[in-house]
């Protein structure tokens, strides 16, 4: 058999909404070569390999819509490029990026497959799919294939490219309350909404986090003091710098005591419940390698909490839970715990934050075990599950410890903060029982509520969007996108002055360049994702209009997931994307259409009725459609206004507003070229821009602004 | 001379408005007059030339030794420029015992300074040599430790000369402007809502670059590179010559500009990986740097800056042209001047030997010698003020940058020929942002005008109508104050306001006990207004928190004295007469805020009296409509509160405000309780100077009870078994005359009292309160307590009989040991239709006594 190949020719990466999907994808460009003569049932034990190498594509349902789906097709057989799109989205899945989209067309050329897959993260879901490649050929070819490690490999990737689990969780909730999100390559910060409306999270903080209050957290000191006053209970400490003061504070406070780093957090060189003079020295030297000022304070005893306070509410609390484990005479107890949480806890960072934890460390001392000892047969180790991975007990906290939990996070000034909390039983108030709060820390880690086993609620995520967005805030501004084949250029430009007229801050992005108000930012195309994007990111401007290519929608996608007027003008075939497969007119109409699919369902589409490709689009929108022709009173027109629908139209030299059997006409002077003016005005009626503003613009657009507006007059 | 006590008064208090510090001071009989020392005086100047004059105290004694420390303590601190004015040497009613007060600005400055003082005096006194330069300089330094910095200082002063109060709340530059829920912080130059992600966005140059230049705000081109080949590569694609910085840091650390060569860049790249995690290279913007300081949507001040350099002569050599230049006496050490002096340290010597130049090397004549590529202030840069030249468009995109990355106070460096053009029309660019940005350049530039950059930050903080204040009342007087504030407070909660109130048993805020005990003083009234959850406080204000520490607040909105009679704790502290006593209540009046009220009871002549200290208005409440200085008043169209046959009514510029009926006020028992009547008065009048609704006093009076749960031991009532039992703190003669006139009025067969005697009042004041209430009970139970505040035993109860001798309706007198026990042997007489006043001492356990004793008998 000859050695069959693959050969991916190009990848494209859809950053938006897309002819293939209304999430950014990558589109890949595959020349399966001859196996266009070797479906998969053709291939001797290929589809057993796979299979074996990938259980998980017995899920896959395919055009079944049944588990199984894919297999059955495997075994019936189906070509290459559709093998890519499944083994591709099941290796996403295996490293835990499940994206649930994916697609495989052919091409005009015979072999040549558009592969295409939501993308996890663009570089992650580009490296899977080339693994895939390699996986795929390696299971045609019956040769060995590394599958852990090029799983592995991919998930150091996915760690080092996707957001971290806080960020992600927050994201996710943003995303399920349909708030717009902007794709800015950074790690940690994430822009949610659109100009204005835009706010901010950088992990656990939100732009409302306020600075100072973040460095009081971190003077645990100072903390403290400001609790204090407020009759919160604190273990009462003070600041020591030298080994024979900490151990006379520590007598003078009473042992046992814990002592930490001033400054510092999530449990870095703490140590609990010290009684002697030595255990004090050690943990004074312990504390001094992260920070010369130390703390030594009362150990309060009892079992840790986390509660978690979004903007002045709990909305989750995480408390100790103990666990066992058993020797075997072989395992350290590492491995042991490793094992036992394995059950619960997915990741192995938790079994590392619980080796590290002060609380664990203490709990160990006590059972005289360490981390590295191989546990005896019959051995057993009670090990306190720290708040950090612990249970939700949210339900069971005492009301007056809810309050006091917001009181402190108030009185330091956070909005998100996570609060330490002992005590002997939650369920009870703190003071009676000796209980406290041991600390505020702002950009409080999330996972620590999220790893509830079973647990697949994001209420954190929730909780923290609805601060930034409360009730009936959606994040958005009126994005008008505009696309076609002829005037869209000139339109972004008149719609850009006109809202700037109606009093808007209003970017612009058009084929001219990009634009704030009347003042352009930056010459030349700005009819792309990249402009777009610009403009929306941009704090200032609290109305946009996009205008997108047809070879940016094609290559990139649109710069907004939804938008609520888009405007469609007429289809053509230009000859420059002829060499991307788009030669008829009906091919055009099938990508433009994905500028109708995004209008909001209370936006508006606004479309050419003289083009018959355009008018067909309207059966896509989701909201309202706005028609408009330089025929007059068409036929489809009429039929729109009979159902009490809006239109616009020229009637001789008038532009007529028609709302069901109501018209508005305006009379245009006779320098005003009126049919360029039809989509313009429409859109500015869909927008709610009053006519006489439409009209007075119009006719007062300066010539000067329609020279700078379009470079190809005519 | 011995020093014995040494306080800081905190706030306002009996000798000034300003922070002072009290010392008792004993001079002996010797050191009472001056002129018994000869020569002491010349020693004195000797050692302390700039000691100012000794001028005579006012009555024309001498106050000795006493005084010297006075002058001496505020002498060293004008000497370390500290604004202090005020002291003052007054007399104790003992022979050789003064009160020494002087002003401070710092509290730990204000100690030194009279502990040098005192040191030096005895030195002068002994003929022993004392270095009081030394010691000054070491004050010097205490202040320039503890004091807030240039940039905080400016905020500070522009908030109090808008009126707006301030409390440190760390030994930093942490600050609170305002009170309660209105309050905000700052931190240096931060403002509690600056951006913790801003300031990271900030730290981070790329992301900042990208996100500036989404707003249409010109920026240098460049990108992060890896390595030092990567760097040479991207360096020659923007076009040399290029910057080389760190991606992460600030203050100008590990930048190199104007890079040309790849040695310069390789250098460049090895200082910048050190400064930061990653190195980011990009088009260098010919020009100067320029610093536009933004503050909300404004831009307030710009400034030229420039790195430190000498220019040739052609004759001295670079070292001697420093030395030169340092010689400048504006240039200082640290950042409290407009200029810094020029190190030369390895940086400087780095930057010379970029130059091919020593500091040995003589310079032609007008060459310039940068020794430093950064322009910082503290490292010998100069700043030149350019404010006014700033071109709109400019300014601008300074405001969109800070805007863009989210700081309401933000540094923007920026690059250019010139400030006065756009930076579109001259490849200008904004190279970085700054969170934090330092303000020193703008409050005293090297050259220029300062600009009101705090002003600018308090106006951004606190709208103009604002100045951060709550409602603030503070209660004083001898008797009723703590019921008063309870009510107040209940009147303003009706209001929907949360109140904060501290009283002689605890502090609330929000419905929640923050502290327990007695919580008088100012520490407590701080807490409150500190609290984030409070839109109004009451205070009550006990004379012991005023001579300790003073007021916690600059001034109030209300003070109420419900009266001060016949004093209460007179001869402690040297308030030995009710006058004194009159004049320490007095400073709560004189610190009522201009548009503020004093609320007076016109009936206690003293009280009334007060209302001529008051800034604001005053408000005079009184049980008698023919009172004539409440009449006076009315008739003067000023506020009053009286009582009007059966109902309190309040009369401002000659129109009734409100009726209320005593009928619908239960605390008042339908107008029987007279001192209630009084309390009822002083609060509704206290609530209508803050704007209560009379729909608010209503409900409010009505709902209010005098229980043990909303005014612990202040006139509770409970029925044991039929009888009427009254649990009272009260412990003075006024508080005996007002519960005797209460009881007076209450039906009853039989009347009991139970009483103890405080140790800690005068003898003849123990005498009087059994003096009184043998007009009007039948059986007295005196009993004495643990507690004896440094008495014999035996000795209070013996006063307390002595005034019971020829009682008017006393028939029966009996002495028992322990509270407890006499509570329950009175219980244990009564009878259906008998009254028993009970009055208590250990408020909380003897009220949970009785309220278990009650339940019992109802059980």
């Amino acid at each position: 058999m000859s050695r069959h190949d693959i050969r991916i020719l190009d990848i494209t990466v859809l950053r938006g909404p897309n002819r293939w999907s209304y999430k950014p994808a990558i589109e890949a460009l595959v020349d399966i070569g001859d196996l266009e003569e070797y479906p998969s049932n053709t291939l001797p034990g290929f589809v057993d390999r796979l299979v074996a190498w990938l259980p998980g594509l017995r899920a896959h349902e395919c055009s079944y819509e049944a588990p199984g789906g894919f297999v059955k097709r495997l075994e019936e057989g189906t070509w290459t490029g559709h093998i890519l799109e499944h083994v591709t989205l099941e290796i996403q899945t295996r490293i835990g990026h499940p994206v649930g989209f994916g697609r495989a067309r052919s091409t005009a050329t015979t072999g040549v497959y558009h592969v295409v897959v939501r993308i996890a993260q663009e570089d992650l879901t580009r490296a899977c799919l080339l693994k895939a490649r390699e996986l795929i050929l390696a299971a045609i070819h019956d040769e060995p294939f590394d599958l852990q490690g090029a799983l592995s490999e991919l998930r150091e990737l996915a760690d080092r490219k996707c957001l971290g689990p806080s960020t992600a969780s927050i994201v996710e909730a943003a995303r399920a309350a349909r708030i717009p999100i902007a794709p800015l390559e950074h790690g940690n910060l994430v822009l949610f909404g659109l100009g204005v409306r835009q706010r901010r999270i950088w992990t656990a903080e939100t732009d409302r986090t306020s600075a100072i209050a973040e460095s009081i957290a971190q003077d645990k000191d100072l903390a403290k003091e400001l609790l204090v006053r407020y009759g919160i209970p604190v273990p009462e400490g003070r600041i020591v710098r030298k080994v024979d003061t900490t151990w006379e504070a520590a007598e003078d406070l009473g042992l046992p005591v814990v002592i930490k780093p001033a400054e510092g957090s999530r449990g870095v060189a703490v140590s609990l419940a010290l009684e002697t003079y030595d255990e004090v020295a050690e943990a004074f030297r312990l504390a001094q390698t992260v920070q010369n000022a130390v703390i030594v304070e009362r150990f309060i005893e009892g079992d840790e909490y986390r509660l978690l306070v979004v903007n002045n509410e709990v909305v989750a609390a995480t408390g100790a839970i103990q666990f066992t484990v058993k020797g075997n005479g072989r395992d350290t107890l590492r491995t042991l715990v490793a094992h036992e949480l394995d059950g619960t806890h997915a990741d192995l960072w938790v079994a590392d934050a619980l080796i590290d934890h002060p609380t664990v460390k203490l709990a160990l001392k006590r059972q005289a075990v360490h981390f590295n000892n191989v546990l005896t047969a019959d051995q057993v180790v009670t090990l306190p599950c720290p708040a950090k991975v612990g249970k939700d007990v949210l339900a069971s906290v005492h009301p007056d410890t809810l309050d006091l939990a917001r009181l402190a996070v108030r009185i330091v000034g956070l909005d998100i903060a996570g609060v330490d909390i002992v005590a002997k039983d939650i369920g009870q108030p703190l003071v009676a029982q000796g209980g406290a709060i041991i600390e505020v820390n702002a950009g409080p880690s999330l996972p620590t509520h999220l790893r509830q086993p079973g647990d697949i609620s994001n209420t954190v995520g929730s909780a923290v969007v609805r601060h930034l967005f409360p009730e009936g805030e959606t994040g958005r501004i009126p994005v008008v996108g505009i696309t076609g084949c002829s005037d869209t250029t000139s339109i972004a430009a008149m719609l850009g002055f006109l809202l700037h007229l109606h009093g808007q801050s209003v970017g612009v992005a058009c084929g001219s360049g990009t634009f704030l108000g009347q003042r352009c930012i930056r010459r030349g195309d700005g009819a792309n994702w990249t402009a777009g994007q610009r403009v929306l990111i941009n704090r200032t401007i609290n109305a946009a209009v996009l205008e997108t290519s047809p070879a940016s929608l094609l290559r990139e996608g649109l710069p907004y997931d939804r938008c609520q007027i888009g405007v469609v003008t007429a289809i053509s075939t230009p000859p420059a994307l002829a060499r991307f497969g788009i030669t008829e007119a009906e091919q055009m109409a099938h990508l433009l259409r994905t500028q109708v699919d995004v209008v909001l369902s209370d936006g508006v589409a606004v479309l050419n009725a003289d083009d018959p490709l355009v008018l067909a689009m309207a059966e896509y929108a989701d909201g309202e459609v706005m028609l408009y022709s330089r025929e007059g009173q068409t036929e489809s027109l009429q039929q729109a206004l009979a159902k009490g629908g809006r239109a616009v139209y020229l009637e001789g030299d008038a532009l007529v507003f028609a709302h069901g059997e109501t018209t508005h006409r305006h009379l245009l002077a006779p320098c005003v070229n009126a049919s360029d003016c039809l989509p313009t005005a429409t859109t500015a009626w869909a927008l709610g821009i009053p006519f006489d503003l439409i009209i007075g613009a119009i006719v007062g657009y300066p010539a000067a602004m329609i020279d700078q507006a379009s470079p190809h007059p005519g | 001379m011995q020093v014995d006590r040494v306080r800081a008064l905190r706030g306002p208090n009996l000798w000034t408005r300003r922070t002072a510090i009290e010392a008792i001071v004993t001079c002996d009989d010797t050191e009472r007059d001056l002129s018994q020392f000869s020569g002491f005086e010349e020693r004195l100047r000797a050692l302390y030339p700039r000691l100012q004059s000794l001028a005579s105290p006012p009555e024309g004694s001498t106050n000795g030794f006493a005084q010297v420390l006075e002058v001496a303590t505020l002498s060293l601190q004008c000497d370390i420029g500290c604004p202090v004015t005020f002291s003052r040497t007054a007399a104790a009613p003992d022979p050789g015992v003064y009160q020494v007060v002087v002003e401070y600005d710092q509290e730990d400055v204000g100690r030194s300074a009279i502990d040098i003082a005192e040191r030096l005096i005895n030195a002068a006194r002994e003929g022993l040599p004392f270095d009081v330069e030394a010691e000054i300089s070491r004050l010097r330094e205490i202040y320039e430790d503890v004091r807030l910095g240039p940039s905080t200082g400016s905020i500070v002063s522009a908030a109090l000369e808008r009126g707006i109060p301030f409390y440190r709340l760390s030994e930093g530059s942490l600050i609170q402007f305002g009170w309660g829920s209105r309050q905000r912080r700052i931190q240096a130059a931060e403002m509690d809502r600056t951006s913790a992600i801003a300031q990271s966005i900030a730290q981070d140059k790329q992301l900042t670059k990208q996100l500036l230049a989404a707003a249409g705000v010109p920026v240098p081109e460049g990108q992060p590179v890896d390595d030092i080949n990567d760097a040479w590569d991207i360096a020659c694609a923007l076009g040399l010559p290029v910057v080389v910085k760190p991606q992460d840091g600030n203050h100008g650390r590990g930048v190199t500009v104007n890079v040309e060569t790849r040695e310069q860049l390789e250098a460049g790249f090895r200082s910048a990986a050190e400064a930061g995690s990653r190195v980011i290279i990009e088009r260098y913007i010919p020009g100067s740097d320029y610093r536009m300081l933004v503050i909300g949507d404004k831009l307030i001040a710009a400034a030229r800056r420039e790195p430190p350099l000498v220019t040739g002569d052609g004759v001295h050599t670079i070292q001697e042209l420093v030395d030169e230049v340092n010689r400048d006496p504006r240039r200082g050490t640290g950042h409290a001047t407009s200029l810094t002096r020029i190190p030369i340290d390895d940086i400087a010597m780095a930057c010379l030997h970029n130059q091919n130049l020593t500091l040995d090397a003589v310079p032609a004549l007008g060459q310039p010698v940068v020794l430093r590529n950064n322009a910082n202030l503290s490292t010998g840069g100069t700043a030149t003020d350019v404010t006014d030249q700033v071109h709109p468009d400019l300014a601008a995109r300074a405001v969109t940058a800070a805007q863009m990355v989210g700081l309401e106070i933000c540094g923007v460096d920026v690059v250019c020929q010139s400030v006065l053009r756009p930076l579109e029309d001259q490849s200008g660019g904004v190279v970085e942002v700054n969170a934090a940005p330092g303000l020193r350049m703008h409050l005293t530039p090297s050259y220029g005008t300062g600009r009101r950059v705090g002003e600018a930050i308090i106006n951004e903080m606190f709208a103009a109508d604002q100045d951060g204040r709550i409602p603030v009342i503070a209660v004083t007087g001898t008797n009723g104050k703590t019921t008063t504030v309870r009510l107040i407070a209940h009147l303003l909660e009706q209001q929907g306001l949360r109140v904060g109130l501290t009283t002689t048993d605890g502090v609330y805020a929000g419905g929640r006990q923050l502290d327990a005990g007695d919580c008088s003083g100012p520490r407590s009234g701080k807490t409150i207004l500190m609290h984030p959850d409070v839109d109004a406080a009451v205070l009550e204000t006990a004379r012991g928190g005023i001579l300790r520490e003073g007021l916690a607040f600059d001034r109030c909105q209300v003070a109420v004295i419900t009266n001060i009679g016949a004093g209460d704790h007179l001869g402690l502290n040297y308030i030995t007469t009710v006058e004194d006593l009159a004049v320490l209540k007095r400073v709560i009046v004189q610190n009522v805020s201009p548009t503020g009220y004093a609320v007076l009871n016109a009936d206690d002549p003293m009280c009334a009296r007060l209302g001529s200290v008051c800034p604001g208005s005053v408000v005079f409440f009184s049980r008698d409509r023919a009172n004539p200085l409440m009449v006076t008043h009315r008739a003067q169209g000023r506020p009053v509160v009286y009582l009007d046959d059966d109902a309190i009514v309040c009369v401002n510029q000659g129109e009734e405000v409100f009726r209320l009926a005593l009928a619908d006020i239960p605390l008042t028992m339908g107008g029987r309780v007279g001192f209630q009547i009084d309390n009822t008065m002083a609060a509704v009048a206290a609530c209508w100077a803050v704007n209560v609704d009379t729909v608010a006093l209503r409900a409010g009076l009505a709902s209010f009870q005098s229980d043990v749960a909303s005014t612990p031991g202040r006139f509770n009532l409970l029925d044991y078994r039929g009888a009427t039992v009254i649990a009272d703190y009260g412990h003075n003669p006024d508080a005996m005359k007002a519960l005797v006139d209460a009881v007076t009025a209450l039906p009853a067969k039989r009347r009991t009292v139970v009483i103890s005697g405080a140790g800690d009042r005068r003898d003849e004041d123990i005498r009087d309160q059994t003096r009184i209430l043998g007009t009007a009970f039948d059986t007295v139970l005196l009993y004495q307590d643990a507690c004896q505040r440094g008495r014999e035993d035996g000795e209070v109860l013996g006063l307390l009989r002595e005034g019971l001798v020829g009682a008017e309706r006393t028939r029966e007198i009996e002495e028992i040991r322990g509270e407890f026990i006499a509570i329950d042997r009175a219980l244990s007489t009564l009878a259906p239709g008998d009254l028993c006043l009970i009055l208590i001492d250990q408020v909380q356990e003897a009220l949970e006594h009785l309220n278990q004793r009650v339940a019992e008998a109802n059980a």
